[in-house]
């Protein structure tokens, strides 16, 4: 019988934060338990050794530390109740949420009585559970081949650990390959962007822990214990790049011609092609789509490298970790008729214009129009798709377009300093050192005017740019050659397409969400997935490199650490489930999934929420650690002691919540002695039965707090509206229940929301007698 | 696209369709008729306000307690989805249903209007009809009725240079509703296209005013003519015969002032003025004096339209 329990309770004095407030010898009297210590420290290391002679001199079962808060050592003592399970130990906050937070050295005693006797019933509902420890497979699937992706394999390679990239394209490289020149904001002057990127490139190639998958998709994804099998499908590359050499003689041969991506269009390239010069695997690649298996080509290569016929091949991957670096694509300009790109091909893209100055490019370098001549004047509009509230625009900003336009405006400058530029932006955002790049620019002549264009039209030869210059309050029209657009960059197709396989949250802009923007950055919502670059919001290089290894710093402590958690987690029992899967539909944590004809709860991800109980027709699943009736036990050992003419308030948070509760202590203010903090894994957990079985037993009031952040916040918020509507019916006033946000810095806000609680509390109470 | 009904439709009347181009009104009836449109008029509606509204004549209030009265004219007769066939009266109707809905205070303040004046039985439940389920403009049911106009042709109007306007209180006040791109309205155009004809597409201007803004016709004249003078030189620069709208207030600044413009302008414009419902009318073989109303036009529509030629 688990009354029978023999538990010790151990007092700290805490060098009188505790003793000097509560009545540790009334304390002691009054509490009814097999073994009651005191002592003046208990954290310190003699803790440890009184602590465990007492367990075993009393063959104690369970234990109570009546002292700080859980918070600060709670792991300490777990340790320290050793032989006896980390979990059959429990802890009274008789500091932070008692001596810290009264002055009625009376009322703060009987208070700690309370707590102490709360723990005691509590700790006796305790099982021996075992912690869980994660370990995640090494291997990393890296997804995408840019920048990004390229930098997080390097991290992760050097540091021994086997990667995979998975690129979509038939090169690895990204947006990068074909940006021409590139800037760092110290150095004012361009420099040739693959000339860097060229290096890395190398360094992966000749990385044996890197595997490089090209023209290939992650098309299925499954999670389970830490590790992911993916389903990586590879579409042919019609040549083997074993075989091929790259001599280029296919290319030759081959009368096929089509626009070149890789050009932007702008120039024409074979059905059998090259990337691009650079381009990872060496090798060449046949565009199916346009090829006319005229099997010139194959008739050419000596290597016999070509294969015109192929199919698609699915590669499975087991990974530990996953790190998304799908980056993004530029603002379709259909959106936007009125700068007439469709329509003018002197209408061009930043992106197009990096193309034309690349000495790489279609024009090899020379600035020059559609009918060949060096354009007179080259107006560049800013904010073409960012910053715009209408439905089909973005309202972010995208970030890199400021600088990218101020560098290409250089470039132009430098090529061909009679060429007048002219930037029409909203703002210039040259943030830190790029300040000194932006007057750098002003004094090589290019010309700003505030104002975001609202068409392009051509005249005669020339195009008219209208605009308003918002500083002088005019309408002008500014005669232009050449228009350059500074488009918006947004998620790529490969970014949502991911986001949906490997069911991470995105934001309302499409892009990767971070589980917490501020400090948790590169982790997503899901374990082990993380991001970088791009795929997560406009970043130019530098950023994007350090995000990238940020994430491969993530996946080593994934790695070398392992994962332990809380063993409070939910468990299925097989032989009831019958996979209805209402489970998997209601886990906000998406920690359930049907694997091998069975439900399996991912204990990385499963909170100990217990939303899943709810639904389960068949009972077949549980949370372990008898969480429920903890609870009751401790609403019990609250309430059994209570006084008639005492008020009693029960306080439910979770790990923020009580966090914030303790900063009130810690912050030395107060609230009223008949609050009773009760921490608990989840709010949730907290069911109409506990609240009910409160208020029948002698509770006045029962406040429950969540903070707005927790996926379970709405439940949790029509929970306890529900139970007030219940308690209405009942004739009960529903008054008696507050639902509240919590914030762990907004601690003197939750201070004030308990003082006006318990007030209330007080008021319907006189009321009712 | 939003759900764009076929019944339960209160046609609702305007006041410068009645007044000023009355063929754009018998032109929607006769085409509605010929798509099997199930709608109805009602001669207790009354004008929007808008005119009004936007020379500060009256104020939200005012237009929203017409609104809603209105709204509840149609709500009585069961035809709670409300068409319009001016623009202005389409963005009023559109932002007094969603002030209505949304806004407790301006709701509660009307109604008490009402229960004041004994006219109680006007109150205003909240979301008793929807801002895009309810509210329309005839062009929202013609596009729904796309199929159906390709069916009724009868005369072939593609040799004419064509061209469309689009009026700003349809395309750039509730983006969301707006049907075929208001960066880049094509509405117009698809529903012409519908009639076996093309369109010029794309043109210089093509999404700017019309000019009037309201009161600026009068108080401002400069400006708005400048602003239709923009639009009405790069109409002739594409050689356009004739532009379609779809606002009664568009339709007058360019039909009424086109001659005035041309003598601004030291130019000839040829353009004639023809609503969409009109066009579609005639290719479906309206009447030129009884459905079209041809002689409640300035710019005559025989100097462009002289015969007609039946499709094969």
């Amino acid at each position: 019988m688990r009354d029978d329990l023999k538990v010790g309770v151990f007092l700290c004095e805490c060098g009188g934060n505790i003793s000097d407030v509560i009545d540790l010898d009334r304390v002691r009297e009054e509490l009814d338990v097999e073994f009651v210590g005191q002592f003046e420290n208990l954290c310190s290391l003699n803790g440890r050794k009184i602590i465990r002679d007492a367990i075993f001199d009393h063959d104690l079962d369970r234990v109570v530390v009546a002292a700080c808060s859980p918070i600060s050592h709670e792991k300490t003592f777990q340790d320290y109740v050793k032989p006896l399970n980390p979990y059959l130990m429990d802890m009274a906050n008789i500091r932070e949420q008692c001596s810290w937070v009264h002055d009625d050295s009376k009322k703060a005693t009987n208070k700690a009585i309370t707590l102490i006797n709360a723990s005691i019933e509590k700790v006796k509902q305790s099982d021996a559970v075992d912690p869980i420890y994660c370990q995640t497979p090494d291997e990393v699937a890296i997804i995408g081949g840019g920048i990004a992706g390229m930098n997080a394999a390097l991290s992760l390679a050097r540091q021994g650990t086997k990667v995979t990239i998975i690129e979509q394209s038939p090169s690895i490289g990204g947006h990068m390959a074909k940006i021409g020149k590139v800037f760092s904001p110290v150095k004012i002057a361009e420099e040739c962007g693959m000339c860097l990127l060229n290096p890395i490139l190398n360094e992966l190639v000749w990385n044996n822990n890197i595997e490089v998958l090209t023209n290939a998709k992650v098309i299925e994804a499954e999670r389970r214990a830490g590790t992911y099998n993916l389903i990586v499908e590879q579409s042919p590359r019609y040549v083997d790049i074993e075989k091929c050499i790259a001599c280029g003689k296919c290319a030759q041969v081959c009368e096929v011609e089509v626009p070149d991506d890789w050009n932007d269009g702008l120039s024409t390239r074979k059905a059998i092609y090259r990337p691009f010069g650079q381009s990872y695997p060496e090798s060449y690649v046949i565009d199916m789509e346009n090829c006319t298996k005229c099997g010139e080509c194959f008739r050419e290569c000596n290597m016999k490298a070509i294969k015109l016929r192929g199919k698609n091949e699915r590669i499975p991957l087991q990974v530990g970790s996953i790190i998304v670096a799908t980056g993004h694509k530029l603002f379709d300009m259909n959106k936007r008729p009125e700068y007439g790109y469709t329509r003018y091909d002197d209408v061009i893209t930043q992106s197009e214009l990096g193309r034309i100055t690349g000495v790489n490019g279609p024009t090899k370098g020379k600035l020059l129009k559609s009918n060949g001549e060096v354009p007179k004047r080259v107006v560049m509009i800013q904010c073409v798709g960012s910053r715009d509230e209408k439905p089909d625009g973005h309202k972010y900003c995208s970030k890199i377009c400021c600088t990218v336009a101020l560098k290409n405006a250089n470039i132009i400058k430098h090529k061909n300093p009679d060429t007048d530029v002219v930037v029409c932006y909203t703002d210039v955002r040259t943030p830190g050192m790029f300040e000194k790049y932006y007057k750098h620019t002003q004094e090589n002549e290019v010309r700003f005017i505030r104002g975001r264009p609202g068409e392009v039209v051509k005249k005669g030869d020339s195009f008219i740019v209208r605009t308003e210059d918002t500083l002088k309050g005019e309408f002008i029209e500014i005669e232009a050659d050449m228009v350059v657009l500074s488009t918006a960059m947004e998620p790529s197709d490969g970014t949502i397409e991911i986001a949906e396989i490997l069911n991470i949250g995105t934001t309302e802009d499409g892009f990767i969400k971070e589980s917490h923007p501020k400090i948790k950055p590169v982790t997503t919502d899901v374990q082990g997935v993380f991001v970088c670059g791009t795929a997560q919001d406009p970043k130019d290089i530098t950023e994007s490199i350090m995000q990238a290894t940020a994430s491969a710093s993530k996946v080593s402590e994934y790695n070398y650490g392992g994962v332990e958690i809380e063993p409070f987690i939910a468990e299925i029992d097989k032989e009831k489930c019958n996979l209805c899967g209402d489970c998997i539909q209601r886990c906000k944590y998406k920690a359930m999934s049907i694997q091998n004809d069975e439900i399996y709860i991912d204990p990385m991800a499963c909170t100990g929420c217990g939303k899943c109980l709810i639904g389960c027709a068949h009972k077949a699943i549980t949370v372990n650690g008898n969480i429920d009736e903890k609870i009751t036990a401790t609403i019990k050992g609250v309430l059994s002691k209570k006084q008639p003419d005492e008020r009693t308030i029960l306080v439910f948070l979770d790990n923020i919540g009580y966090t914030a509760a303790d900063n009130i202590g810690v912050n030395r203010l107060s609230y009223p002695e008949s609050i009773h903090i009760i921490k608990v894994i989840s709010v949730n957990r907290v069911r109409p039965k506990h609240i009910k079985y409160a208020l029948e037993n002698g509770a006045d009031g029962v406040f429950i707090g969540e903070f707005p952040g927790d996926l379970m916040y709405d439940e949790v918020e029509r929970k306890v509206q529900r139970v007030k509507k219940t308690l209405e019916e009942l004739n009960e006033d529903p008054e008696r229940i507050a639902f509240s946000k919590v914030y762990i810095p907004y601690f003197t806000g939750l201070a004030r929301k308990l003082i006006d609680f318990d007030k209330q509390i007080q008021e319907l109470n006189e009321a009712e007698s | 696209m939003k759900n764009v009904p076929d019944s339960n439709i209160l046609l609702f009347r305007s006041c410068l369709v009645s007044v000023e181009y009355p063929g754009v009104e018998s032109s929607t009836k006769f085409v509605f008729d010929k798509l099997g449109v199930d709608y109805e008029i009602s001669e207790k509606q009354t004008c929007c306000t808008g005119l009004g509204h936007y020379s500060d004549v009256f104020t939200q209030i005012d237009t929203s307690a017409i609104g809603a009265r209105n709204f509840k004219i149609a709500k009585n007769l069961n035809r709670p989805n409300l068409v319009m066939m001016c623009a202005t009266c389409y963005a009023i109707n559109k932002k007094s249903v969603k002030l209505l809905n949304k806004n407790d205070d301006l709701r509660n303040e009307i109604n008490g209007l009402f229960e004041d004046n004994g006219l109680k039985h006007l109150t205003y439940e909240k979301n008793d009809l929807l801002p895009t389920e309810n509210i329309f403009h005839v062009v929202d049911i013609l596009y729904g009725k796309k199929d159906e106009i390709e069916k009724n042709i009868k005369y072939d109007l593609s040799e004419y240079k064509i061209a469309t306007h689009h009026g700003c209180h349809y395309c750039k006040v509730h983006y969301e509703d707006t049907i075929a791109g208001f960066r880049d309205p094509n509405i117009l155009d698809e529903l012409v296209e519908a009639c076996g004809c093309k369109t010029i597409g794309w043109y210089d201007h093509k999404r700017a005013t019309c000019g009037t803004g309201f009161r600026q016709r009068y108080s401002n004249p400069d400006l708005s003519f400048t602003a239709t003078a923009d639009k009405m030189n790069a109409l002739d620069e594409e050689d356009v015969e004739i532009l379609i709208h779809l606002c009664p207030n568009c339709h007058i600044q360019f039909d009424r002032y086109q001659h005035l413009i041309s003598k601004r302008e030291n130019k000839n414009y040829k353009a004639i003025h023809l609503n969409i419902a009109q066009f579609i009318a005639i290719v479906m073989g309206g009447d030129f004096n009884k459905v079209i109303g041809v002689k409640s036009h300035t710019v005559p529509i025989d100097s462009i339209i002289k015969e007609l030629k039946e499709v094969k």
